[in-house]
């Protein structure tokens, strides 16, 4: 079987360069490409026709998202796999949404990427990172701008015991103990305004 | 003609796809990567350990920051030189690095070749930072209201743990911990935990999500 052709995506050179050494342990795949942001992508999906491609998620210029739709359309039989800082995991649905297979944390290991690679050249969706509630991401929104539970009940009209209760929820699911630790999760995951 | 000794080179970087990435690239004769760690206290007992001469560590590691770490091992193994590897290209926090006694600064995006000459400079003693960072809005000025160990303790605090876990950590006892989370609250005027999330991302403690930074 030919090794699986991958195209990376990232505008940190190290990171690249890092990435490409990395699928090179690996026999049954080759980096055929690297790119620096979605533009690059699109132009390098065109010429070299990638199996997977690995999509860093905040780049300039078009960042990750953006890109999936226009990558799609030029490089259809590409599976794409959203690469992400940790707790980006609102931008999972999203990824998903535009077509993407699924969404890898930089935190996985070499052998995860891997894995992650395999399933999505084969059409395996990736399992889900961090599943929270429609409303529970409304609430997370408004704790990463500081609300305090009275704002937010308001907000969203319904009681302060009822927004405690989705906080220890969604606390209970991510594996998070305290509120701050809650906060900076909400912080962290906070979307940049597309371009 | 004697042949010179490998250099001895640790990493640290909570993102282990990166981290692994920067093993790959540093792979060769001259070079010999010692130890890795996850995060900045794992760090420290990696650096205990292992001695090493160069010490590349991120800028925004779990438990203890890539600033505050610089400090410490160069307190812990003072033969130690400290290059810090970061995705922030903010002149801010080039300086930081430097008043912490961190001898380099290479971003993320610089070619590899870039870390390796780094990698070679500093250990020869001399030093690598970037010329032509971007200022920032950081909020400099009041970085040095707080304590060394009050930073560390925020950026715990600010991480989720518990004061019995920070305890834990730190070697403290609950009580000074307690003592401590008072005090920054106090001096950053700030009235729940909370509320200590976005002041510590100011004072450059812990970094805000990549979409969010000035560059």
């Amino acid at each position: 079987m030919k090794p699986l052709r991958i195209l990376i995506v990232d505008d940190h050179a190290l990171v690249r360069e890092g990435l490409r050494r990395l699928l090179a342990t690996f026999p049954d795949v080759t980096a055929v490409g690297t790119a620096a942001d979605g533009r690059e992508a699109i132009e390098a999906a065109r010429r070299t026709r990638p199996d997977v491609i690995l999509l860093d998620v905040a780049m300039p210029h078009l960042d990750g998202l953006s890109a999936i739709a226009p990558l799609r359309e030029t490089a259809p039989e590409a599976a794409i796999l959203v690469l992400s800082m940790h707790d980006e995991s609102a931008y999972e649905e999203a990824a998903r949404d535009r077509g993407a297979c699924g969404l890898l944390s930089k935190a996985a290991s070499p052998e995860a990427l891997h894995r992650a690679i395999l399933d999505a050249s084969a059409g395996r969706t990736l399992p889900v990172t961090a599943p929270l509630t429609p409303r529970e991401r409304k609430v997370l929104s408004y704790l990463a701008s500081e609300a305090s539970d009275e704002t937010i009940a308001r907000a969203l009209g319904i009681r302060p015991r009822t927004v405690e209760k989705h906080c220890q929820r969604m606390m209970k699911a991510l594996e998070i103990r305290t509120r701050a630790g809650l906060v900076s999760y909400a912080r962290r995951c906070r979307r940049p305004p597309l371009s | 003609m004697t042949e010179m000794a490998p250099i001895r080179v640790v990493l640290a970087d909570d993102h282990t796809l990166v981290r692994r990435g920067i093993v790959a690239i540093l792979a060769s004769p001259s070079i010999d990567v010692a130890g890795e760690a996850e995060d900045g206290r794992s760090l420290l007992c990696v650096v205990r350990r292992t001695r090493p001469d160069i010490a590349l560590i991120d800028l925004s590691m779990p438990l203890l920051n890539g600033i505050e770490a610089t400090r410490r091992i160069l307190r812990i193994s003072p033969e130690t030189r400290v290059i810090i590897v970061s995705m922030h290209a903010d002149r801010d926090a080039m300086r930081r690095a430097k008043r912490a006694g961190a001898r380099g600064y290479v971003l993320k995006d610089a070619a590899p070749e870039r870390l390796l000459e780094a990698v070679r400079a500093v250990a020869r003693g001399e030093e690598s930072f970037p010329v032509d960072l971007a200022p920032t809005e950081t909020d400099t000025g009041t970085e040095q209201v707080l304590t060394s160990r009050e930073r560390e303790v925020l950026q715990l605090i600010v991480e989720g743990k518990r004061n019995k876990e920070i305890a834990e950590i730190m070697t403290r006892s609950v009580h000074t911990i307690r003592n401590h989370r008072a005090r920054i609250m106090r001096k950053l005027g700030v009235r729940s935990a909370t509320g200590l999330v976005p002041a510590a991302e100011r004072l450059g403690i812990v970094r805000p999500a990549s979409g969010m930074e000035v560059r």
